[in-house]
Parts: structure tokens; sequence; C-alpha cells
């Protein structure tokens, strides 16, 4: 069983309390999390920053509970997208956007979904909660991203904060679920203190709210996070077919040379 | 022979108020819930979940607290819990979250996680210690713990070791 996910841990300016985010969901049972960065073009923030690595936020990774591993992190870009030239920095190799381990795009109107659905190479399509959705989900694009293996994102905090914002989010998920029978959707959290994260066996429950079976509701929150992220490693690699890894650094394989090697070693 | 089947939640109230320990009792965990659970479902979900719903025991040291209601019904109660943000009491509101550590049909399989999980936590405990002082003070004080009375279950025994534990950290 693949571990429990979370795709939408907002970046916050202070250290401090992005540390406290992290350690409260390896508390809450979550054994990935990725670290979400949004670019705006409406507020005029353009550039890409290089996304902050985990040994820059923890000396030690906190511990997921329940398990003896420690929490993996991973960085996404979110674009909120309002024109289709502003994909173009997805086309554009420039020096940071190498860094993301997944793309997400925030389409503002229905042609930019339908764009995002069937061209846009990225992993994820956010939904908006937080007003009456702009425009008709068509199933023709949705069929096509379900094809390509893109999934779709709903965010449970602002449903969590507010009673008007709970209605739209409810309402824009069962109009999701309609067109997408319960497949590809991602539960996540955009929480932006510590109290507001919720246990993944409460999200998953929460999908009940939002239309979704049972089967695809713990999916939504375990397995389907899994496919994003192989969804994007797969856009680093040559056709999906030649991977390349990482070598460790040799410091960490000093640490983690098992004993029965140091005994061999000895010998 | 027929009876009626239940669901217990083993629940887990987080909180960073430092007074949240003193304040909470069954009573103010009874309100906030069957108050979400109004505002979600209404009504009709207020009547169907306060069949039977009770507060079965709270431990105020660790934030655990077992809740109960109609297995019909579960679901309707289940779907509210992520959204309690409060907990009022003493016209106090304490800013909490619930997270559900266990669904269980019976008040023992409960228990029994409930004893595996705080051992778990007992370990977790011991891994953050930073010097032999603090280990040696948690170890003095689950050895000193012991049953203060005869209706007590084991459960609320492993508890008392945690919570002890607790209090020797800080």
């Amino acid at each position: 069983m693949a571990g429990f996910v979370d795709l939408n841990i907002p970046h916050l300016p202070e250290k401090e309390s992005l540390q406290k985010l992290v350690a409260s969901a390896a508390h809450l049972g979550y054994s990935t999390v990725a670290i979400n960065y949004v670019i705006d073009y409406e507020e005029k923030k353009k550039e890409v920053v290089k996304p902050i690595s985990p040994s820059e936020l923890f000396t030690s990774l906190p511990m997921v509970q329940g398990k003896s591993k420690p929490i993996k992190i991973l960085s996404r870009l979110t674009l909120v997208v309002s024109d289709p030239s502003h994909c173009n920095i997805l086309r554009a190799r420039s020096t940071n956007i190498k860094f993301y381990d997944i793309f997400a795009v925030f389409p503002k109107n229905g042609k930019l979904f339908h764009v995002a659905c069937t061209t846009l190479d990225v992993d994820l399509v956010c939904i908006n909660v937080t007003e009456k959705l702009p425009f008709y989900i068509k199933r023709p694009s949705v069929n096509v991203a379900m094809d390509r293996g893109i999934y779709f994102e709903l965010v449970y905090v602002p449903a969590i904060k507010d009673s008007t914002m709970r209605r739209y989010t409810i309402s824009n998920a069962l109009s999701l679920m309609q067109i997408c029978r319960g497949k590809n959707i991602v539960l996540s959290s955009a929480a932006e203190k510590p109290l507001q994260l919720r246990g993944p066996y409460d999200v998953a429950n929460l999908g009940w709210l939002f239309g979704l079976s049972e089967s695809n509701a713990k999916a939504a929150v375990s397995t389907n996070g899994r496919a994003v992220l192989l969804h994007g490693e797969a856009r680093k690699t040559a056709f999906g077919v030649v991977y390349t890894m990482k070598k460790p650094r040799t410091p960490d394989e000093d640490d983690s040379t098992p004993a029965t090697k140091k005994v061999k070693m000895a010998l | 022979m027929v009876r009626f089947k239940n669901r217990y939640f083993l629940c887990e109230i987080i909180s960073e108020d430092l007074h949240f320990q003193q304040s909470i009792d069954e009573w103010a965990v009874h309100n906030t819930v069957k108050n979400v659970v109004a505002r979600m479902h209404g009504d009709f979900g207020l009547a169907c979940c306060s069949i039977a719903f009770s507060v079965k025991y709270l431990n105020a040291y660790t934030g655990i607290v077992l809740l109960r209601c109609r297995k019909d019904f579960h679901r309707l109660l289940w779907s509210s819990l992520p959204f309690i943000t409060h907990l009022e009491s003493r016209n106090e509101r304490y800013r909490c979250s619930f997270n559900t550590l266990h669904v269980g049909a019976t008040m023992r399989t409960c228990q029994k996680f409930l004893i595996h999980h705080n051992r778990n936590q007992l370990l977790v405990l011991l891994r953050n210690c930073t010097s032999e002082a603090d280990r040696q003070a948690i170890q003095k004080s689950v050895q000193s713990c012991k049953f203060v009375g005869e209706e007590q279950y084991n459960s609320e025994d492993e508890e008392s070791k945690d919570e002890e534990s607790d209090d020797s950290m800080k």
C-alpha cells in the first residue's frame, strides 16, 4: 500500500512556520509532501525561484507517524494562467525550472482548461474551489486528460475555513465528479497553518462529501498522488524509457553502510 | 440475538494552546461535535447522529477521545469531524483539530489500538531524548505508575504512563 501523499503545502516565506507545517504533516502520517510555489501573472510575480531543498529546511527530517522512515519533500510549481502565452515558461528550459518535481496549472477560463487538459506538459490541473466555476467542465477534454495521465486537484482547506467556500467546494467537486466519475482526482490541503491539516483517513472520508466512492477516495490521497509523482518523473526521462538516478553523496553512504558490510571489510 | 451495531471513533485532539489540557471536559467535546454535525448536515444529520451518541472516554493529557454513534450514520459524523476548528469550554475558544486514529466496531478493538499507539508514542518520546537524565526520568515515571482504582482498565494504565512521561519532559 502506497504511503499517503499531500501535494500542496504552500511555500511560506518564514522558514520556521514551513518547518512546523511539514513536521505536523509527518505527525499525521503523510509520507510524501510537495511544497508548492505559485506564480500568478496578474500579480507581476514572474521570476521562478529556486525551490528550497529538504536539507536546507531540516537538519534531520521528521519521522512519519507509524513508519520508521523520514518524510519525503518534493517541490511543485503552480502556474495561474489566464492567457495561453503564460504557458511558454514550461517549454522554455530556464535554469530554475528543472529543479521542480511537479508542474501544476490553474486555468482561469474554459479555453485554457481545455488547453491544459489536451496539450500542456503538466501533471496536475487545479480546480477552483473558492468561487463558482467560471466555465463548464467538458467531457472530451477530461477524457483526453485521463488518457494522458493528468490528474485533477481539489483543495480542502478553504472548505474548513469558511462556510460559503465550503458550498462552492462541494458543488464544484460534485460537478467535476459527474464528468470524471471519481477517477483521476487528487485531494490535497493547501494549509497555511498546522492546525488546518487533517489526517489522511479524514481527508479520504471528506471525499465522501465530494461524491467519491470509498476506494476512489482512498486512492485520491495515496495512489493517485504517487501516480502524479511518477508522471512528473517521467518527464525528466527520455520518452519515459531511459531513467537516470542521482548517485548518493559519499558522507551519506558512510553513515548508511550496513553493519554486515563493515564486518566484511574488517575481515 | 440482535444487538445494535455501533461505531467507535478514536480521535486525537491536536492543539497548540497551553491551557488546553486543563480546560477540556467530556461535555465540551460533546457539544462541539454536535454543533459541527448540525452545521454540516443540518437538523436531519444531527437527529441521526444523536441516537446513542456519547463521549465514552476522554484523556485530557494525551488529548485522546472516544466517541460512539450508530453504525448506520457514522459516515455523517465522520465527514463532519474534519470541520472542527474550535473547542469551546467555559466561554473560551481553543483552536484545535481532530485527527481520527481508528474507527472500530467495539470498544475492545479501540482499546487494543490505543495501547499499541501509546506504546509507539513512548518509543518516539525516548528516541527524541537528548540526555541520559531525560531518559531516566521517563523510565522512573513509567515504573512508578500503578493502579489507582480497581475499575480502571488496562488502557488507562498505559495512558497514565504516557502522560507522566509527557509531564516529566516539560
